[in-house]
């Protein structure tokens, strides 16, 4: 798993490349949480995530909470439709927003 | 803060570990590690064995060293795991000695039975690899979830309509239209269906992990594949079943049915689970060995004096439910379900078999039940008994209850099945009936709460087959239509099964409309059975345990073609949620306690105020005063129903309302749509106020306001 931040119009874009599991979930809270920051907006891109196992969503729903508490925001972009589906279905998708692109999405928190 | 004692004490190999801890049993994460504990009294040694998911062979095998078993429970902690990735097995040695009760192999890869998660059958039907060495598997899941505010709804058990459905019957088919037919999510889709219906609890059929493949063979009939649809087999008590949730395949079965269970209660739905704990998957000394067995035979087993298996719950073996051990370990598991699940109640499988000591024989207070009854976690679920067994012990009525344990009652189905096809001398018994069965469960002063009602189940014919059958019809079964009760009290209303006759049809299509009336202005709490709404059949088949097709999925085409049954039963069970007066918690006095000029029920026939009650007679009426509801605690309107299971129209004489009250028609399931049935609040002013006729074998039901 690779993640690279990039700012987009004020907003950081966090890309994860490779799946989030019980390995790499702890690399990637540590690398995200660089950028939880007060009053931070973020998205996260996952088209090129392929797999996030239930380690690895527990792991966002945290940083999530951690974001919150910290008054900033985030959004998820490009996620396919099986890890939506997969988020659907096991409740995690309600504490998530997410956009078809990254342009979408850094437009939706910049509004 | 990191612990002191969260390092290491000694290695096997790679492995750094550590004395674990005894309580709770099972695997648990803790800090850098997994806590492992298993109970066996009689294992001379154990082995942790430890998988890659899926894999074939174990990459470990790490004994459990002579310091780390405190009293009979080997524990210790692994460091390091990547837990999510991995599958546990144990091995145990001891004796095999069948005589003493022990059958130890310390050959086999045994399951804990504290697992929380199983692999080995993650996607529903899909064939087995039937040499794997270790075919259901132990994982280790987080039990975290985030249930934000829910909360288990607790509501009165009186105020229950519950829906007693089949996980993935009730989304199977393809006319269900869900994403993912057959699974948690299915139902969650259809979350709307069953708030439109008016149903405020949903009965599970078995949840915990089972194996399909158990028994499966070929039907000689159809030469479709027979499996154990039903699941009334536990191959673990701690786990849901993979195989119904859609992200099974994903290990992630726990978080989807959790999910579940929070739409639902934010729905405002309850959700009871049937539990099985009379026996397990493992059958007698001939089935498998899968966890239990090669645990600790001799405790979670009643044994005969010879050492072979008591088969009480008809399917090999019997659980040693008044064991110490097991009573702990079953109620830990009811605790987990309703604190990590938020589940609201649970329906107990053949529960006579709980209430019968490690002989078998039958306690006076068994200790198990009394234990469920008090416990302090359990206090606000429901507990449901299935108040009889396979070894003919029949406690409807006298099951111990300290006040707390409902009964499905075996006697209202009985009853009214038989008055609804016309049998004469069942005026009494329908009294009885209908006002909450006081002649069972009065004298333990347990009032309405205690009798769960209800016409139709699993077990038995659909609605739509009771009314169109006179005989069963299992031959699909593959058992030469041995299987399946004989007592089935149905009427076919005049040809066996299918029928073009529209004479026929009506009438069937009024009885059902008779049977759900009766149902849903019975005191009591009333169960139907998913499918009844829309006129399901499975074509006679009264045990339909082992299709997985077409006879026991839910068709819901039939939503379009049976919609005034669908209507009808909408109708009957938003009356029966808008008047509390249906839904008193207690039986009864049949006195006028409020001063309202009016008994809080009174009996009523041709002549109001009174009844023939000759054994000839197949008419009775009943009036529910409105200013007695809940006790007399809230006020509601008059009700009165008259039930004519005759084959000819009868006039009834109408009780006197309170001056400046009128009756109004409600129901009346002799005449054709949309009369039939109004919404509640929109019932029609009846011209005449003194006299009704009630249609051949017809149900009415007025409001006086």
């Amino acid at each position: 798993m690779e993640i690279k931040a990039t700012t987009q119009n004020e907003v950081t874009v966090i890309e994860i490349t490779g799946c989030i599991d019980g390995n790499t979930a702890p690399k990637a809270e540590e690398e995200i949480m660089k950028y939880v920051v007060p009053g931070c907006r973020l998205v996260l891109n996952m088209s090129q995530c392929n797999y996030i196992s239930s380690a690895g969503l527990r792991v966002l729903l945290v940083i999530g909470k951690q974001i919150l508490l910290k008054n900033g925001s985030w959004v998820f972009a490009g996620l396919s439709e099986e890890i939506k589906d997969v988020m659907d279905m096991t409740g995690f998708s309600n504490f998530f927003k997410t956009y078809t692109t990254v342009n979408e999405a850094v437009n939706a928190l910049r509004s | 803060m990191l612990r002191i004692d969260s390092h290491p004490t000694h290695t096997y190999g790679d492995f750094k570990l550590r004395i674990g801890k005894p309580i709770p049993f099972g695997a648990t994460i803790v800090p850098s590690g997994v806590n492992f504990s298993v109970y066996s009294p009689h294992a001379t040694r154990c082995e942790l064995v430890l998988f890659e998911k899926h894999a074939p062979q174990p990459f470990a095998i790490i004994p459990f060293r002579d310091e780390f078993r405190i009293g009979n429970v080997f524990t210790m902690v692994v460091f390091d795991l990547d837990y999510e990735n991995i599958e546990y097995a144990y091995r145990m040695d001891g004796p095999f000695d069948p005589k003493e009760g022990h059958r130890f192999d310390k050959t086999k890869f045994l399951m804990d039975p504290y697992t929380k998660c199983i692999g080995g059958r993650d996607i529903w039907g899909e064939e087995p690899n039937w040499n794997d060495v270790y075919p259901h598997r132990a994982r280790i899941y987080f039990d975290d979830f985030d249930w934000e505010q829910d909360h288990p709804l607790e509501i009165p058990i009186e105020d229950l309509v519950v829906y007693e459905m089949h996980v993935r019957g009730f989304t199977r088919h393809l006319s269900s239209g869900v994403k993912h037919p057959g699974t948690f999510a299915g139902i969650r889709e259809k979350i709307p269906y069953l708030k439109e219906l008016g149903v405020n609890c949903i009965e599970l059929m078995p949840i915990h992990e089972f194996n399909e493949f158990e028994n499966s063979r070929i039907s000689p009939v159809n030469g479709q594949r027979l499996i154990n649809y039903w699941g009334y087999s536990n191959i673990g008590f701690f786990a849901p079943k993979a195989g119904y949730a859609a992200t099974g395949k994903y290990g992630m079965q726990v978080d989807e049915l959790k999910t579940l269970v929070k739409e639902l209660h934010k729905n405002g739905i309850e959700v009871i689970l049937d539990v099985v704990f009379n026996h397990t998957a493992e059958g007698n000394e001939n089935g498998p060995c899968i966890s239990y067995r090669g645990i600790d035979n001799k405790t979670y087993y009643m044994l005969t004096p010879d050492g072979y298996y008591y088969n009480f719950s008809g399917c090999g073996n019997t659980l040693n439910c008044n064991n110490p051990i097991v009573r702990n370990m079953i109620l830990d598991c009811l605790r987990y379900w309703a604190t990590d699940y938020h589940i609201d109640g649970f329906r107990f499988d053949l529960a006579a078999i709980l209430g019968r000591d490690q002989n078998g024989a039958p306690m006076h207070s068994p200790p198990l039940l009394e234990t469920l009854a008090f416990d302090p976690v359990l206090g606000k679920c429901k507990l449901i008994a299935e108040a009889w067994d396979a070894g003919g012990l029949y406690q409807v009525g006298s099951f111990p209850s300290w006040g707390r344990w409902a009964e499905w009652n075996g006697k209202y189905r009985d009853d009214l099945r038989r008055f609804l096809r016309g049998d004469d001398g069942l005026l009494g018994a329908m009294a009885q009936r209908l006002q909450g069965s006081p002649d069972l469960y009065q004298w333990q002063q347990r009032g309405n709460r205690a009798s769960i009602n209800f016409i139709t189940a699993h077990d038995g014919f659909t609605l739509m087959d009771l009314v169109s059958h006179n005989w069963k019809h299992n031959e699909a079964n593959g058992e030469n239509n041995n299987d399946g009760g004989n007592d089935n009290y149905s009427w076919n209303c005049g040809w066996e099964g299918n029928t073009d006759d529209p004479v026929i049809n009506n009438l069937r299509i009024k009885q059902i409309k008779n049977a759900i009336t009766m149902l849903l202005i019975s005191q009591g709490t009333p169960m139907v059975l998913s499918g009844d709404e829309m006129g399901k059949s499975q074509g006679g088949n009264n045990n339909a345990y082992c299709q997985d097709n077409e006879i026991s999925w839910l068709d819901w085409g039939l939503l379009k073609k049976n919609v005034q049954i669908f209507n009808f039963f909408k109708n009957m069970i938003a009356f029966r949620r808008n008047h509390p007066v249906l839904r008193n918690g207690t039986h009864f006095k049949n006195t006028d306690y409020m001063g309202s000029g009016y008994p809080d029920i009174s009996w009523h026939g041709q002549k109001a105020w009174y009844v023939d009650w000759s054994s000839g007679s197949r008419m009775i009426a009943f009036l529910l005063c409105g200013k007695h509801a809940k006790g007399g605690t809230v006020s509601d309107n008059y009700i009165y129903i008259a039930m004519n299971m005759h084959w000819e129209m009868h006039g009834f004489e109408l009780p006197k309302l309170p001056g400046g009250m009128k009756w109004y028609i409600f129901a009346n399931t002799d005449v054709p749509v949309p009369n039939d049935i109004y919404s509640p609040g929109e019932e029609v002013l009846i011209e005449n106020q003194y006299e009704f006729l009630v249609g051949p074998r017809s149900v009415i039901v007025l409001v006086g306001k």
